[in-house]
């Protein structure tokens, strides 16, 4: 759903042209720093496929029967299919759930005990509207009464980690998301690489002058103003265009991929991020979703790549990093006559990070079976989204104000991180 | 206070003027009446007719401020509401070297989908910048919004330009149903939301979904998830035809489903094509609809959050939608004369999105622009391609979704005021730069130009201080610093 327009040409042409321009070789560097361990707790990272994404086929219950019957065409062989090529068989996980093939590059992080699925995850709403699901995930609220802002910025508002950092608070993209709309300033960046003033670097000083003289104004847009040219400061000392992810991460050549690798460095920059929100769109398969391979499949192999590169380049700073992926709901059991399937409920979320419980598939799984579905033909809720988001705010961020961030709510523990 | 008729003499003459200088410039130049001359610019803080213009225009132009003075507000918006009759030769001939984009959708399918994705793209832009219809340019942006549809999916590239010159253009002042009987017609429509996949074995939802929730009734509109699948069924069939006339509509009666049907409290029994014929026009008609539309006119024109700050208005904007059977003028009527215009005191902020940034920072210089390749990138960058929205909300229409992405604004700012972008000049007659003599004169020229007024003391202070002592002692190399300062400031972030 985010707009694609950054090539690999774009890119590349950003770091030849921008990085002499901006940065001149007498520029000091940012050293990396060694992983943080101060008490701002861990940098997190929320993952929000838009679109309401499948998790039938992103982990599948391929050990139970009425997954194949509701999806002839759509479903993920067994395992243990053998007319079916072992590369377009669900990956076994515990004996009943599977990785869709396309993800196959986050093994790694599983078997290291560094991935944890929650299954059949969500949220109350039923309208399986994105836009109203969205908007009330990403407000952390169950309606239209909770507050306007998102529940992201409330956490930083209710968490003062003495962090004045610019990019405290970042989403990678054209526009800000919902998450992060409030009172603490966040700023929408798509590239750091391309994080600067135009012009040669006296007509850059000199717009720089300007600028900050004229935006000096209480309101917003005053405050985003100061913030904008702060972050303009503190990102012109890093050097992306130099950047070298270890561990052979290799990011996909993507909007995602470069999303990823640049929060990276700005993590390895100890730069003062605290939390980064990225998009990852083209989740709403009405039509044409495919199985193991197509349409689906190619978004799955951009997440799967990325995080796991993300996963190789950081492991070293696995303990400091939180990483969640989510999506306003999931799709409808039964696949349509479009090979497609349309809006569901219940979802699933996924953890990655140093201290999230692990190489296993958590939550209760209520079943596919027609007693057990919800309305006409969905997955059931059976695990509140906002109780995996309060383990990772409380214990992982060390937010003891959890009650701010989702205000009438009283969260579960379950223990999906440590 | 408002202009008085030697200012207006003064300033019909100086547009007149120009026109005759303009002796070997393309044609359409002459016709939009040539290039803008800045001396004597009047100052326009105090113009009630000035907050107004900003609200309806991609950017007030010389023109636009002339013929407000002359015939007041309310007989422009009359004059704009009846666009057909505003003579508009000097876009149409600026827009023929994209004629590609006015053939049919099996023709355009033989191309490469930049190769019509750019010129379409170019074609907006220009219109916009260049049309004397604003107002309808404006309309057309409003429900390119609301129906939006993105060309990034399958073979829409192809079908949406016509969607856009037999759907949006010619309903965009005009009926509500039959904008939205000839969007649910639309090929572009049905293949971006998957109705031509929505066949009787097993409905696709998403039109029908969408239909209500985005383009007619609301999300709270009162459906219900039955009244989706149903709506769904109805509009079984409705599709697109894949050879003959590829990209035009088609019902396949064969994949409709033609049982009678329980939805929105209704029974709708007719056969065929028409149960989903009459399923739209009870949309199409709904209060429900006419308050859902009202209040996203006035969020357009007057407040981003018109349920708080103009209750009243939306009403009875909706009322004028269910007397006139959904008269969109009757509508705007409502919005600008009985709102926007007698608004007290300057109605709520409404920040510019990039397509109104970038469209008034070019409308309000004296410049010329093919709209070409470098502005589409500054738009993508600052999140607004036409016609590249992925989801089919449309891009959204609140300060709090724009202004967290400045950088690119500021990029732009500067880049143009260096005059930067190939294809788009600014240029102000050296003489008289030659007369103004000092900066601050020419500041204060510049800043009534874009801003309608001049800044405040502290920050023309701030833009004097900016310049080096070589800029300082030549306008020719004041004059950008100036004018990227002010398109960067956060007064012209606002409409």
């Amino acid at each position: 759903m985010t707009v694609s327009h950054l090539t690999r040409r774009d890119f590349l042409a950003g770091m030849a042209t921008g990085v002499t321009a901006v940065w001149p070789a007498w520029m000091p560097r940012l050293a990396f720093a060694p992983p943080q361990t101060n008490a701002r707790g861990d940098v997190l990272l929320v993952l929000f496929l838009r679109g309401a994404a499948d998790a039938l086929n992103m982990v599948a219950p391929h050990g139970e029967e009425a997954y194949y019957r509701a999806r002839p065409t759509l479903a993920i062989a067994r395992p243990d299919h053998s007319s079916v090529n072992s590369r377009e068989r669900v990956i076994d996980l515990d004996g009943f759930f599977g990785l869709h093939p396309a993800l196959r590059p986050l093994l790694n992080a599983w078997q290291t005990g560094h991935l944890a699925i929650v299954h059949a995850c969500g949220a109350p709403d039923e309208s399986r509207s994105h836009f109203k699901a969205m908007a009330l995930m990403e407000r952390g609220v169950a309606d239209e009464r909770g507050p306007a802002s998102g529940w992201i910025n409330r956490h930083l508002a209710s968490h003062n980690t003495g962090n004045n950092s610019p990019i405290r608070a970042i989403g990678l993209g054209e526009t800000l998301p919902r998450s992060l709309y409030g009172a603490v300033p966040a700023t929408a960046m798509h590239s750091i690489v391309a994080f600067h003033l135009s012009g040669d670097a006296q007509r850059a000083r000199q717009m720089t002058a300007v600028l900050r003289d004229l935006y000096w104004q209480k309101d917003e847009l005053g405050v985003m103003g100061r913030e904008t040219l702060a972050a303009i400061n503190t990102l012109e000392k890093l050097d992306p265009a130099r950047y070298l992810p270890q561990g052979g991460g290799l990011y996909p050549e993507s909007d995602f991929g470069y999303s990823l690798r640049q929060i990276a460095m700005l993590i390895k920059a100890d730069a003062g991020l605290e939390v980064a929100a990225v998009d990852l769109g083209g989740w709403d398969t009405h039509f044409g979703q495919g199985g193991s391979n197509g349409l689906m499949a190619g978004l799955l192999a951009d997440l799967g790549q990325g995080l796991a590169a993300f996963h190789a380049d950081l492991l070293d700073y696995m303990g400091h990093i939180s990483v969640v992926v989510m999506s306003e709901f999931g799709r409808r059991v039964f696949e349509n006559a479009s090979l497609g399937t349309d809006h569901g409920h219940g979802g699933m979320m996924m953890l990655l990070g140093g201290h999230v419980a692990g190489g296993q598939v958590l939550g209760d799984w209520p079943g596919l079976e027609g007693g057990s579905l919800f309305g006409p033909g969905d997955l059931m809720v059976t695990t509140d989204y906002r109780d995996v988001l309060a383990e990772v705010i409380q214990i992982r961020l060390g937010n003891t104000a959890v009650d701010q961030v989702f205000p009438h709510y009283q969260p579960t523990h379950h223990g999906f991180v440590s | 206070m408002p202009l008085n008729r030697r200012q207006f003499l003064q300033m019909a003459g100086l547009a007149a003027g120009g026109a005759a200088l303009s002796g070997c410039a393309p044609i359409y130049t002459r016709l939009a009446g040539g290039p803008i001359t800045l001396a004597q610019w009047p100052d326009w803080t105090h113009e009630p007719a000035y907050p107004l213009l900003r609200r309806v225009t991609f950017g007030p132009t010389l023109a636009e401020r002339t013929a407000v003075a002359e015939m007041g507000f309310a007989g422009w918006l009359e004059e704009q509401l009846a666009y057909e009759a505003i003579d508009d030769r000097a876009v149409e001939i600026r827009l023929r070297p994209y004629d590609l984009i006015a053939q049919d959708a099996d023709y355009l399918r033989l191309w490469d989908p930049e190769e019509v994705q750019r010129p379409f793209q170019q074609a907006t832009f220009l219109r916009r910048i260049y049309s004397h219809r604003q107002l309808h340019e404006m309309m057309v942006h409003f429900w390119t919004d609301h129906f939006n549809i993105a060309i990034t999916k399958g073979e829409v590239w192809a079908l949406k330009p016509v969607d856009d010159r037999q759907v949006i253009r010619p309903h965009a002042l005009g009926n509500f149903a039959d904008l939205l009987h000839a969007s649910a017609t639309s090929p572009a429509m049905l293949t971006y939301l998957d109705n031509q996949a929505n066949v009787k074995a097993w409905p696709n939802e998403n039109y029908a979904r969408e239909v209500m929730e985005l383009h007619t009734l609301g999300v709270d509109g009162g459906y219900s998830q039955q009244d989706v699948l149903e709506l769904a069924r109805m509009l079984t069939g409705w599709s697109m035809k894949t050879h003959g006339w590829w990209g035009e509509f088609t019902f396949d009666e064969t994949q409709h489903d033609p049982t009678a049907r329980q939805w929105l409290g209704q029974t709708v029994a007719a056969p065929g094509q028409a149960s989903g014929t009459a399923a739209l026009q009870t949309l199409a008609t709904h209060p429900q609809t006419g308050r859902y539309l009202a209040t996203k006119l006035v969020r357009r024109f007057i407040s981003d959050a018109p349920e708080r700050d103009a209750p009243e208005l939306v009403e009875k904007t909706a009322v004028a939608f269910s007397r006139t059977g959904g008269d969109i003028r009757a509508m705007l009527r409502v919005v600008l004369l009985d709102g926007l215009a007698v608004w007290p005191g300057p109605p709520p902020p409404k920040f510019k999105r990039p397509v109104d940034f970038v469209s008034s920072a070019l409308r309000q210089l004296p410049l010329e622009t093919d709209g070409g390749e470098p502005l589409q990138t500054e738009l993508a960058a600052m999140g607004q391609a036409d016609y590249a929205w992925p989801t089919p909300d449309g891009p959204p229409d609140i300060a709090a979704a724009w202004l967290r992405n400045l950088l690119p604004r500021w990029r732009f700012a500067t880049r143009l005021a260096d005059n930067g972008y190939r294809g788009t000049r600014w240029q102000f007659a050296p003489s008289l730069l030659a007369e103004l003599e000092q900066p601050a004169a020419l500041l204060a020229q510049l800043s009534r130009l874009l801003l309608g007024g001049a800044l405040t003391p502290a920050d023309s202070q701030a833009l004097l201080a900016a310049l080096t002592p070589t800029q300082a002692a030549d306008l020719a190399q004041a004059a950008p610093v100036f004018l990227a300062g002010l398109l960067a400031s956060p007064a012209f972030q606002w409409r």
